[in-house]
């Protein structure tokens, strides 16, 4: 009998250092984020209970409204080119012999960090960097794009930077998905007489629908979530005009210190990212009731 | 039939080749820039190469300016202590709610796991402030913790992965002769969670490596700030010269390229159970 109750205390013990960590540094700061989001206030000064008034300035806020656009335009091109370039170049991979060299070369900026890729990327886009002196050895032209500091085009160069980084990620998680497809109704299609953008359309990408789901959420998450790049490339200028929501909730609150209104948009990033990666998060978990 | 084939074959290696040229393009423009001189870099086109051998110099300045060293070793403190201090309590956790199963054993899992859930940005303001509060604010301390922390959700899950695939059969031999619960957890389940162990390792010490936000929010001073907030300073907009930054990153990138080229085949290992979760 005490045999048994020590090892329930043991139990126990073994789970407390882990939960410890993750409540105390984790779970309250979460809930007192939630808390702060209802209060106007400096990080100074008496906190002013203000309700729902944070969460109103959202709409209004001009900065605020663009920030959430330029994030809106960080998943859209995230979808659309580093995703679907992964994808092809997965397919690509499987088609050929000895696609490891191609597959190191777009897995190197994985082991970089997201400071060092903005650092790398300012080098190729600063006025007299590497893709300026390429587009003035083509054209002839000296005149120098300034890729940083105009408004759309600063956007789009952090965006080349982005799916430089981000391509090699999805490109593993496909390859990984095309790994598990069995290769009899590939096979059987072939016979058929299918040609290949046939067999992929009708047999291949039907069938990696798992891991497309995984990969979409991945991006999606990942561009609602994009802070280190941006804050390395331009600070979210000029004028804040390529700032994203999680360099905006940065900003507010630790240069502006409005910190009631940072963590109004917090919630909201956060709120956002749940309902994207909840379905996900879901399913994972429904698998794991089945092991209780 | 064999000739179409071919056609398409060259197709596809043409693609690859121009797409891998385009992204090694970065890379070498960097480590170019990294091994010319200001002067050099000032006066030579990109693709030239150096004239003379800069990259001792830049490391000194980047070590005298901006104590890039300091920083370095900060980091790779945070990422060993708290990547070790994490897989030991996450592995603990593991074990204890996969074979000891304590009541509520789910839902201690899932309070664990909703760690993952969360975009950083929730914790920010609370932290800063709880760690002014308590003195916590830019010490080792208060960084290891937050770090362990961070990092304990995701480790959780990849233990918790291997163990409930683990087969019972030894532990079961083991309980029979009279092992403790400790004793299974330390001389057997630990010493075969050998890959799982390499793929948290990796993961986490790179990313405790990379972090810039909780680096940038909970520190200030050059002894604690992490090496990312230091290079992030470096490039600050349009100061610093650019073949200064591009040893910067060379000289910090060191460890992490490392780390990926030696656990390189428990990363492709265990990368179907890993998934992409972080």
């Amino acid at each position: 009998m005490n045999e048994r109750k020590s090892k329930i205390l043991i139990s126990y013990l073994f789970v407390l250092p882990a939960l410890l960590f993750v409540v105390v540094f984790l779970l309250i700061p979460m809930i007192q984020n939630v808390y702060y989001s209802f209060f106007a206030w400096n990080g100074l000064s008496k906190p002013i209970f203000i309700g729902l008034k944070n969460f109103q300035k959202c709409f209004v806020d001009p900065n605020f409204v663009r920030s959430f656009m330029n994030t809106i335009i960080w998943v859209v091109f995230t979808l659309l080119v580093p995703v679907s370039f992964a994808l092809l170049v997965a397919v690509f991979l499987k088609e050929i012999k000895g696609g490891s060299f191609f597959k190191g070369v777009f897995f190197i900026p994985l082991t970089i960090s997201f400071v060092s890729t903005g650092v790398i990327w300012i080098n190729m886009f600063s006025t007299k960097g590497v893709l300026n002196t390429i587009i003035t050895a083509v054209t002839r032209n000296p005149d120098t794009v300034s890729w940083l500091t105009q408004v759309p085009l600063n956007t789009i160069a952090m965006l080349i930077a982005w799916t430089w980084q981000q391509m090699g990620v999805y490109m593993v998680l496909f390859l990984m998905g095309l790994t598990t497809i069995p290769q009899d109704p590939i096979e059987a299609a072939v016979i058929d007489g299918a040609n290949k953008f046939q067999i992929f359309k009708a047999v291949t990408f039907p069938m990696l629908q798992p891991i497309t789901t995984v990969v979409i959420t991945q991006a999606i998450v990942n561009s609602f979530k994009t802070f280190d790049l941006i804050y390395v490339i331009t600070h979210g200028g000029p004028y804040r005009s390529s700032e994203t929501m999680a360099v905006t909730m940065y900003r507010e609150t630790f240069s502006m210190f409005n910190m009631g209104y940072g963590a109004a948009i917090s919630l909201v990033l956060s709120a956002i990212i749940i309902i994207i990666s909840g379905g996900y998060v879901k399913s994972q978990l429904k698998q794991d009731l089945l092991h209780y | 039939m064999k000739k179409k084939l071919s056609s398409s074959m060259l197709i596809i290696y043409t693609a690859l080749v121009l797409l891998a040229i385009i992204w090694i393009l970065p890379i070498a423009a960097s480590l170019l820039a990294a091994f010319k001189t200001p002067a050099d870099f000032g006066s030579h086109k990109f693709y030239q190469f150096p004239t003379s051998f800069g990259l001792i110099g830049n490391l000194r300045d980047i070590f005298e300016v901006y104590r890039l060293h300091d920083h370095f070793l900060s980091s790779m403190y945070y990422s060993m202590v708290a990547t070790f201090l994490a897989i030991i309590f996450s592995s603990m956790a593991a074990y204890s709610l996969i074979r000891l199963k304590p009541r509520f054993s789910f839902l201690l899992f899932i309070i664990i796991y909703s760690g993952t859930i969360f975009p950083f940005q929730m914790y920010l303001i609370p932290l800063y402030k709880t760690f002014n509060n308590l003195g916590l604010y830019n010490t080792r301390l208060g960084m290891i913790l937050v770090y362990t922390a961070l990092v304990i959700p995701f480790s959780l899950f990849v233990y918790r992965g291997f163990f409930t695939t683990m087969p019972r059969s030894i532990e079961e031999a083991a309980i029979i002769d009279g092992c403790s619960s400790t004793g299974i957890y330390l001389k057997i389940c630990m010493p075969q969670a050998f890959a799982p162990t390499a793929v948290i390792a990796l993961f986490q010490m790179t990313w405790i490596w990379n972090d810039l936000l909780f680096g940038m929010i909970l520190s200030k001073s050059v002894a604690i700030r992490p090496i990312m907030v230091a290079m992030a300073t470096m490039a600050g907009i349009g100061g610093g010269s650019i073949p200064r930054q591009m040893t910067g990153v060379l000289f910090t990138s060191i460890p992490t390229v490392i780390l990926f080229i030696s656990l390189q085949k428990y990363f492709i290992a265990g990368n179907s159970t890993v998934s992409s979760l972080k």
